[in-house]
């Protein structure tokens, strides 16, 4: 199987580890989106599947073979770099043709691929062309189309869309959704937009500092954040997390009382934080919510939906709400619901997540 | 200006009227004063050293005598121009000029770029840095220097070549004296004293090229060799470009100070280019008019390449000076 295995890698530059003892296994055909603020790490993994850093310690496999001694050109991978590194002297053409003229394959071959690989990305009217005549949306496919047309065993992917403008950014992440659905090809892809990472990822890996801090799917991870952090970096906007101490009945913040599904109760009295996204808080009262009083500062109309920013005992709060069409009726806003169900509660002091007696 | 704002180009409106084109200047003035004082010096130096000495380039065309000076001095048309072109040694040193420059632009001119190539792929930065100084050395060493060093290098009694030669039983050659031997001897010194300090503006090209483009082509499989006649090379052309053409523009001007030093009579034949004969006939003969003729000749065939390689170069590689 095609899959990518990365079993307690290692990286340190002299005395500074980046690196601590990270595990993945991607599965064959998978499409894992490594996500995480700057510095975490996620670019250096790449950067060591594709063969471009040496590992400090433990071992990466693809294919099932350790290519930790293996130079990049013969672990049978490719890569989509930031800024697209085509080479400016040579045209569309020449870039997609680079990696195979210097495997030497034959010259009928070549125009071959070229020719598929330009009518898959759009790029048959572009050949002619070098890449300092091409708009950023086709330089990155171009950079793409020199990935794909080597057909490797694994794609790998460092931040492609982050030199596009927004638009042309999530035009160009539907074309490679849509080629990975088309040419199933394992891909591992780095980035720090988490919304790239929810839109393209089968699964998602949350990094921070150099480790894993959760990996699941786009849905999993948002619904069920493992920490603290993984709550706030996932979500736009992040969720809301705010300090209150567990009671019998539910948590008691802020002078409120929220209650949660399946209680606490055996904890009452433990410091924890209180995370609530902002999508899932309500304006009109739930089967099992609880109302908080919070004191609205800014409605931000977004369209279908408003961004509401308030405070909610002198912490910042911030929830989502339909506008109907017009955003009057939100300016008033005073009281909240909160759903029992979809209340997440962290430990204060190591931010990682409690669940309830009842799980 | 604020930190971080875009400082828009300046584009002068041609509608605007002369009375209103003047206000708009003087307002850019009293804007932009300060980067006026920073240009001024090289302006200054500009008119001092190269423009205003273009007014008694008159004499060329004049019978110039220095009691009369440039103004007092009669005109006479062409006739220094056609005595330089039918004297042979005029002659001679115009052939010589082309051919040292044309040789120094065939051996010269890559030297530095190949050094620097070498450079580029040393590993180790220690090594790097040593070689880099000795051959940056050379450069900062007077020519009056470098010439004495070459003269006693060949030197038939106790030059090392000569010595060398003699341990395989060859004959001593006075190489200096020889004309056949000047052309090398003189492409050799140059490429010797500049190579390495000329290899710093090719360096610092190579250090501009994205270092993602090597990464993909590692990727993709290519090899030191491949990345070198693939990425650098053709990425670090313009930069080639841009100095072929500085290059040809001073065609005309071989190292004056290191042929006044190597040559003699006896290599004239070889060595005596159209700067040495502007220098004899000018300064040591007190010919100022013959040699302000020969020094105008010079500087339009330089100015001819010069334009020419720049429009070459426009037409086929979309770089160029301007």
């Amino acid at each position: 199987m095609s899959g990518v295995k990365i079993d307690g890698v290692f990286k340190r530059y002299g005395a500074v580890q980046v690196v601590h003892g990270i595990d993945l296994d991607v599965a064959e055909k998978e499409f894992v989106v490594l996500v995480g603020p700057s510095g975490c790490g996620k670019s250096t993994t790449l950067r060591m599947i594709a063969g471009l850093e040496e590992i400090s310690d433990g071992s990466i496999s693809i294919d099932g073979r350790v290519v930790n001694r293996i130079a990049p050109k013969d672990r049978d991978v490719a890569m989509v770099f930031q800024n697209y590194a085509l080479y400016p002297h040579l045209n569309v053409a020449e870039n997609i043709a680079f990696g195979l003229r210097i495997r030497k394959v034959p010259k009928d071959e070549i125009k071959k691929s070229i020719a598929d690989v330009a009518e898959i990305l759009g790029l048959t009217p572009y050949l002619e062309r070098r890449p300092a005549d091409l708009s950023g949306g086709q330089r990155q496919r171009v950079a793409m189309g020199r990935a794909i047309v080597r057909h490797p065993k694994v794609f790998l992917f460092d931040e492609p869309l982050s030199n596009l403008d927004a638009k042309l950014r999530t035009q160009m992440r539907a074309e490679i959704k849509r080629l990975h659905n088309r040419l199933n090809v394992t891909s591992v892809y780095v980035t720090h937009d988490q919304v790239e990472a929810m839109t393209l990822a089968d699964r998602i890996v949350v990094m921070n500092d150099g480790i894993i801090e959760q990996v699941g799917s786009p849905m999993e991870l948002f619904m069920n954040p493992v920490n603290t952090f993984v709550a706030g970096f996932l979500g736009s906007p992040p969720m809301n997390q705010i300090k209150g101490t567990l009671t019998d009945k539910g948590v008691d913040t802020n002078g409120q009382s929220i209650l949660l599904k399946g209680g606490l109760s055996s904890q009452a009295g433990r410091d924890v934080i209180v995370g609530i996204r902002p999508e899932h808080i309500t304006l009109k009262p739930g089967k099992a919510s609880s109302p908080i009083e919070i004191s609205l500062d800014l409605v931000e109309p977004l369209g279908s939906e408003a961004l509401l920013h308030a405070t909610f005992g002198g912490e910042p709060f911030i929830l989502k709400a339909d506008t109907n069409g017009d955003i009057d009726h939100l300016s008033g806003v005073d009281k909240v619901h909160i759903p029992a169900d979809l209340v997440k509660i962290f430990d204060a002091e190591t931010g990682r997540v409690i669940e309830s007696d009842a799980a | 200006m604020s930190e971080g704002a875009e400082r828009k180009p300046v584009i002068v409106d041609t509608k605007l009227s002369f009375p209103e084109r003047m206000v708009w200047l003087g307002d850019h003035f009293k804007r932009e004063w300060q980067l006026y004082v920073m240009l001024a010096p090289t302006i200054i130096w500009f008119i001092v050293f190269l423009y205003k000495p273009m007014y008694g380039l008159q004499i060329a065309f004049k019978d110039y005598s220095i009691f009369r000076g440039v103004v007092g001095s009669p005109w006479i048309g062409l006739e220094h121009f056609e005595t330089l072109f039918n004297n042979d040694q005029f002659l001679r040193a115009v052939g010589n000029t082309i051919k040292l420059s044309a040789l120094n632009l065939l051996f010269g001119f890559p030297a530095p770029i190949i050094l620097a190539l070498m450079f580029n792929e040393i590993l180790s930065a220690t090594y790097k840095k040593t070689t880099q100084t000795i051959v940056y050395l050379p450069h900062f060493i007077s020519s009056v220097i470098i010439a004495g060093i070459v003269i006693t290098a060949f030197s038939p009694t106790a030059g090392i070549v000569n010595t060398i030669m003699g341990w395989f039983g060859l004959d001593a050659i006075y190489f200096l004296t020889k004309p056949e031997w000047f052309r090398p001897i003189f492409i050799g010194t140059g490429i010797w004293q500049e190579a390495g300090f000329g290899s710093i503006v090719f360096l610092a090209a190579i250090a501009g090229v994205n270092p993602s483009l090597y990464e993909s082509a590692v990727v993709d499989g290519a090899n030191r060799w491949q990345m070198m006649w693939k990425i650098t090379i053709p990425s670090i052309m313009p930069t080639i470009l841009i100095m072929l053409i500085i290059r040809i523009g001073n065609i005309m001007e071989v190292s004056f100070e290191l042929i006044i030093l190597l040559y003699q009579p006896a290599t004239y034949a070889t060595a005596d280019v159209v700067n040495t004969f502007i220098y004899r006939q000018g300064l040591q003969s007190g010919q100022y008019d013959l040699a302000a003729a020969a020094g105008l000749f010079n500087a339009v065939v330089a100015f001819v390449l010069v334009m020419t390689a720049n429009t070459l170069s426009r037409r086929f590689s979309r770089t160029s000076l301007w």
